[in-house]
Parts: structure tokens; sequence; C-alpha cells
């Protein structure tokens, strides 16, 4: 028997019926310490100041609330929870669709209401006694320490094999962690020749496509989908499939697949809303971007994205006479709370006023000059990089409103940052024919190919010359900034030439302006660090 | 507007309603629970009782089957399977069936293969299978209920077994016409093992489909269900 009287509980539930009922239960059980919780936000609260050792969450607390699932997301990403502690999902009805859509973050067991005591005794026991028999990786996952999570699973394996398909998920993830890629592949194919795992075709599928293997990874997906059909998972990896061969129609499709088997799920929503708008529908656009508008409110993947995504689906939904009072209302709203909620994010400020100018072009030109003029204001004086996306489009909302020099500079830069990737500079040639704009990167472009050439032929004092000479022509282009950066701080030992460490920290400074969200800012960050180690 | 599309889908409204009666149910026996517990001893265990907390598990495995039938119907239930303890998964049954099992008189034993104890197969589906057994198997039991899993030729066997009366004759004969669903509105042993086969053969592996089968016989002399996961 479990020694309840000293263990720790939460029990989050809405109904303080529910809670005093399990409440009574854990105390004839002999539990002294148990906090009760009616919303998620207060249990996350509760868990940052006290580790818990059962959790007992129900999974939903209420319409625009936070639910169970958005709540364990938090616990596990902010590691407000341990490993070894023990959290079970409370459900009123089946837990299946749950189960579906939680794949990234599981709970140790669902319970379905109504539960008598001894059911809730019996959960309890024997998930404590799997943490137990998992103990050393659990520890080794609280730690972060992937190696020793895989060192823990062969040892238990060794120790008693009849449990070793309980330790497949761990160690995969681990080699994931790891980047072991080759062995990771071969676990996959092992796990998925004796059962098919869900999580095994996910993983496997998202492995492929990591390592470029795209067509591989689309027929895995097509062939994991015929099993299990009704797996919101699978269809995410098969959009991201499709939207890199290009076929941006078919990924759409797949995504309203997995968004009507699983409609809960904010970053699937506002990448349909992106998808839907790059192939012009505006409709499905708006509606899935309000819902991740929406569903965002509670979750911590909240994005400003989303905001700015619905009120320019619903600028491109209008007609010629403008838009409709509901339309502007709803702009209105999500655009408001964009320049609310960041207030020190100057890029969100212009672009949200943009967006609002320019639904008011027709209806309202006096107010959309007014924050036009603001949004120039502000334009003037940002050092940070917009993505590329934006740029692109507030150069294309500046020239709308009538701000055609302002938006030639936009794109100038525009393709001075970004002008190394082919689809960026086909965005900028959309919308200007300017030879100044449209060749402006091609020397230090050619530059670059040439450094990088260099670079791994191993010259690499030529190597630096030369992208020494493409960073003089566009001093902002990320990409050569990070191959200056990463040339200088090669083979570099403690005794870098304090003169080139300089160097390189004047490059990565620049660099740091990109967005967050640039898929090379992890290797800015790496550099960085390595930069200031010396 | 023809007059179809205006009508109701009838499957979605008893799916709907369903639902709700679940939910409602829910509520209703855990208010029973609690009410229950504040009254003497001597009250709590009467005849009544048992009875009452038989029925509370019989409707409920209904409506969960009921929804599940709509699921089927409509190809939108979801099958996830994993591994799972099998000790702890029958444990979690006959757990929730614990107060019937203790009004009825019922002594309840179990057998898992030290050997091999994981299963793998969807823990809901297959749980809501077995719930429905077991009640079932109430329903007949004198006084003892035996499940046990084993392995059979790479399969996994999954049997409740009591020593009641046994499964009529025409019924065993007739088990292939209530697994194809052919005259499935003889009772809810004929329904319920119309639904326990169709979730057993959603469970495959290379190409072989899982199974259910009725007899009589067993260490107990009543009826046996049989649950064959490949």
């Amino acid at each position: 028997m479990l020694a309840y009287h000293q263990k720790s509980f939460l029990i989050v539930d809405d109904f303080s019926d529910f809670r005093s009922s399990v409440r009574s239960m854990l105390r004839e059980l002999g539990v002294k310490d148990v906090d009760t919780a009616d919303t998620g936000e207060v249990a996350l609260r509760m868990c940052s100041q006290k580790r818990y050792d059962f959790i007992l969450q129900d999974y939903h607390l209420g319409d625009g609330k936070k639910n169970g699932q958005q709540v364990l997301e938090d616990l596990m990403i902010e590691k407000l929870i341990s490993h070894e502690s023990v959290f079970v999902m409370v459900t009123a009805e089946s837990s299946q669709a749950m189960v579906l859509s939680a794949l990234e973050h599981e709970p140790d067991a669902y319970l379905t209401k109504p539960f008598n005591r001894a059911g809730l005794a019996q959960r309890l026991e024997r998930l404590q006694q799997r943490k137990t028999l998992l103990k050393p990786i659990m520890q080794a996952l609280d730690r972060g320490k992937p190696v020793e999570v895989l060192n823990a699973c062969i040892a238990l394996c060794r120790q008693d094999p009849r449990y070793s398909p309980l330790c497949l998920r761990y160690r995969a993830d681990a080699l994931r962690d790891m980047n072991q890629n080759e062995v990771l592949e071969r676990l996959y194919n092992s796990i998925l020749a004796d059962r098919p795992l869900p999580w095994a075709y996910v993983g496997l599928g998202r492995l492929l496509f990591k390592r470029g293997q795209v067509a591989q990874a689309k027929a895995l997906y097509e062939k994991a989908l015929k099993v299990f059909p009704m797996m919101p998972g699978l269809y995410d990896g098969l959009a991201d499939v499709l939207v890199a061969q290009g076929n941006s129609k078919s990924a759409q499709r797949v995504l309203e697949e997995a968004v009507r088997l699983s409609p809960l799920a904010v970053r699937r929503q506002s990448l349909l809303g992106k998808l839907a708008m790059s192939n012009e529908d505006f409709d499905t656009a708006a509606k899935a971007y309000r819902q991740a508008v929406s569903q965002g409110a509670q979750s911590r993947f909240k994005d400003p994205e989303s905001n700015l995504g619905l009120a320019h689906a619903l600028i491109s939904k209008g007609s010629e006479r403008g838009l409709d009072t509901r339309a502007r209302l709803e702009i209105n709203q999500t655009l408001s709370a964009v320049a609310k909620e960041n207030p020190s994010d100057p890029g969100l400020q212009i672009r949200a006023r943009l967006m609002k100018a320019t639904s008011l072009l027709i209806n309202d030109a006096e107010t959309a000059d007014k924050l036009t003029e603001q949004a120039l204001t502000r334009l003037d004086g940002m050092e940070q990089f917009m993505s590329a996306d934006a740029a692109l489009l507030v150069a294309k909302q500046l020239k709308m409103l009538g701000q055609a020099q302002a938006s030639d500079s936009m794109l100038k830069n525009c393709a001075e940052i970004y002008g190394d990737d082919p689809a960026v500079m086909r965005g900028i040639a959309k919308q200007t024919d300017d030879p100044a704009i449209l060749n402006s990167g091609t020397a230090a472009a050619d530059l670059n190919r040439q450094g990088v050439r260099s670079y791994k032929a191993g010259a690499l004092t030529e190597a630096r010359e030369l992208f020494r000479g493409a960073l003089l022509l566009q001093p902002k282009n990320i990409s050569i900034a990070l191959n200056m950066a990463q040339a200088l701080l090669h083979g570099a030992t403690a005794d870098l030439d304090p003169g080139l460490l300089e160097e390189c920290r004047k490059c990565l400074k620049m660099v740091g302006l990109m967005p967050e969200s640039d898929s090379r800012y992890p290797r800015y960050q790496k550099l960085q660090n390595k930069a200031f180690e010396q | 507007m023809s007059e179809i599309d205006q009508g109701l889908d009838f499957s979605t409204v008893i799916a709907s309603t369903v639902h709700d009666m679940k939910n409602s149910l829910a509520v209703l026996m855990q208010a029973h629970g609690q009410w229950l517990a504040r009254l003497p001893s001597a009250q709590q265990q009467t005849d009544e009782q048992g009875a009452i907390d038989f029925e509370f598990a019989h409707l409920n495995g209904m409506l969960v089957q009921l929804l599940g039938l709509y699921k089927l119907g409509v190809n939108q239930l979801p099958v996830r399977p994993d591994y799972h303890e099998l000790d702890d998964f029958i444990e979690a049954q006959l757990a929730a069936h614990q107060e019937v099992f203790k009004s009825r008189g019922i002594l309840v034993t179990y057998e898992v293969d030290p050997l091999s104890p994981l299963g793998f197969f969807d823990r809901e589906l297959i749980g809501t299978v077995l719930a429905n057994a077991i009640n079932n198997a109430i329903r007949f039991a004198r006084q003892s209920l035996l499940i046990s899993v084993s392995e059979e030729t790479g399969q996994l066997v999954l049997t409740i077994n009591d020593d009641g009366e046994g499964y009529p004759a025409q019924m065993i004969e007739r088990q292939e016409q209530y697994v194809q669903g052919i005259n499935p509105a003889s009772g809810s042993t004929g329904l319920g093992l119309y639904f326990a086969a169709r979730i057993a053969q959603l469970h495959q592996r290379n190409g072989v489909p899982g199974r259910t089968e009725i007899s009589n016989g067993g260490p107990l002399g009543g009826g046996l269900f049989s649950l064959y996961l490949p």
C-alpha cells in the first residue's frame, strides 16, 4: 500500500462538489495533504510554490478557461512539475478525443468520471508503482540529460526485459534530443515493424522531414494515415511535407481535416490561416485565425501574428465599397489587442497601425492618414528587423496608403536583410521593378557564395576577406553576417586576435536584430555564446 | 428547401442525447455516492443498494456502448493502441465494479501470466468491452467470476468466466450472426457481442484482426467470453 499520509495532492476542478467528493475519497485513503484549485491559473501558481506528488486535473474547466491539456503543457514546459509526480487527467466522458490531440505532452493516465474510491485508489497505487519502476528515467528527465535518460532505459531493460516496451518512447525522445538521427531512425523502424504505434509514426515522419527526405516522409505519413485516419498529428506532418513541396492547396486541405478532427489547437489553426491566406481563401483564413485568436487567449501559444492575420484576411475579403460594420468592429478589436498587449514591440505597433489604416482606406481616409503618420514615425526609429513576410506586407500597405517612397525604402531594406533568399526576392519583385532594388544584393550574394566555397575548402583568411567584402556592400544581411561571424570564430582558441573578436561581436550585434522566429535564430545564439565565451 | 433537408438526422440526435444522459448519470452516481457515505453503515449495505450499483454500472456501460456504436457507424471511432500493464488494466475494471461484487457476494479472481505482463491495445475501447462483459457475467454468476489473460499462438486472450447457467445453446450456435450484426435486436447481450466483435476487429496485426468467442465451460463451468487480440 502507498504511504498516502506522506504524499501531497492537488485537485483541480471547477465544480466544488467534485473537489469535495474527491477530497473525502482521498481522506479515507489516509491522505493528509490535499490542496484544491478551481482554475488552471490557480493550479499553475500553486505548483510554482509547492511540489505535488499527485495532481488530479479535470479536463474541462469551463468555457474561456485554460483546459486541462493546456495546464499540463504549461506545467511541463515551465518545469513546474517533476517527472516523478503523477498527473492524472480526469474527464467527464470518453478520453478518446483528448488522447488523440495530446501527442506531445501526455498525462500519466486518464480517469473517466464517475469513479469510486476503489477505482481512484487502484489507479493511484499502480501509477505510483510505475513511477517507482521508472524512477531513474524520471530523475534523468528532470535533470534534462538525454544521455542519462538513455542509460537509465538501457539499465532498466537489462534488469527487467519484460517492461522494455514502456521505455521505447523515452529512448526515442532522448535520441532525438541528442541528434542521433541514424540510431533513432533504426529504432523507429524496429518499433513500427513490430507494432503500429502512432507516436512512432509521427516521430519517424518528422525525422525524415528534418533530414530533407521529403518524399519518404510523405509516403510514411500516407501509410500511417491508413492505419490511424483520426490522428491529427499525422495530418500536421503531412501538411508540412506538402508545404515544403510547394503544394499549399493540398496542405490546406490536409490541415482542414486535422482541424475538423481536433479543433482545439492554436498553432494548427494559425498555420491553417497562413496557408489559406497564401491560397487566397480568405474565408477559411479568417475562420482559422479567429479560432487561433480566441483559443490562444488562454494558451501559451498565443501569438499576435494570428490577430494580424485575422485582420488581414478580413480586409482581403472586403469588397470594393469597403468593409461592413461587423468586419470593421472585429478588425478594430483584434488589432487593439495587439497594440495594447505589445507596447514595447515597435514592429507590432507599426504593423497594427498600418493594418488598421488599410482597413479604413475607403471609409475613413482621415483616420487612415493619421495612423499611417504614426506608423511612419515609429518606422523611422525602429532598429529591429521585421520578418520578411511582415516587411513585404508593410511595404505593400504603405504603397496602398500613398507612401510610395517609404514603401520602396522598406523593400530595399528587406532586400538587404534577406536578399540571399530567392523566395523573398520573388516577393519583392511582385511589388517593384526598380533594378536598383532588385539587383542591390547581387554583388554581395556573389561574394558570399565565393566565401562559402573558400570556407569549405579551408581557406579561412580568404573566406573572411570575401565575407568582409560582401558585408561591406550589404551590412544588414543576416546570412552573410552569420557566415562572417562563424568564419571569424572558426578554430578560434582563447588567443583569438582581439581585433577579430571585436569585428565578430559587431557582426553578431547586427544579426541580433533579427526576429526570434527566424529559422537562423538558433545558429545566431550558438555563435553568440561562442563569441562571448572568448 | 425540401422536407428531407429540414428533418433531423436521428442518429445524431440520439448520440448527442446519449452524451447528455451519460453526463447526467455521472452526476447522479456521484451524488448518490456522497449521500450514501453519510448514512449509517447498516443502511449502506442493503439489497436495494446492490441493485442500484449494478444498474448504475449497467446503464453507464450501455450508454458508452451506444456512443461507441454511433461513432463506429459514422466511421469516427479512433483507435490508439499502446502497451499497457495487464494486471493494472484488469484491476482498474474490477475496482470500478467493487460495490456490485460486494453487494452481490461475488468473489472475483484474475490471472495474468507474469512472463508477459504487457498487452498492446486501445485501453479505453477494450476497457469498455471488458466492463460490459463483466457486467453481463455478474448477471449470471452465482458466486464467482474468473478473469484470465494468457497468450495463445502469439495472440493475447482475455477471458471472463462465470459459474452461472452459461449462454443458451442457441446463442452460442448463432454467435456469428450476432457478430455480423444480423438480427442484433435480441437483447443487450447480442448487441454487446456485436460491439465487442467490432472493437476486436479494429485491433489488427499484419492483417490478422482480433475476434471474440462465446462458449460454456471453463474452470467455473458457466459462460465463457473470450477476446482474442493479435
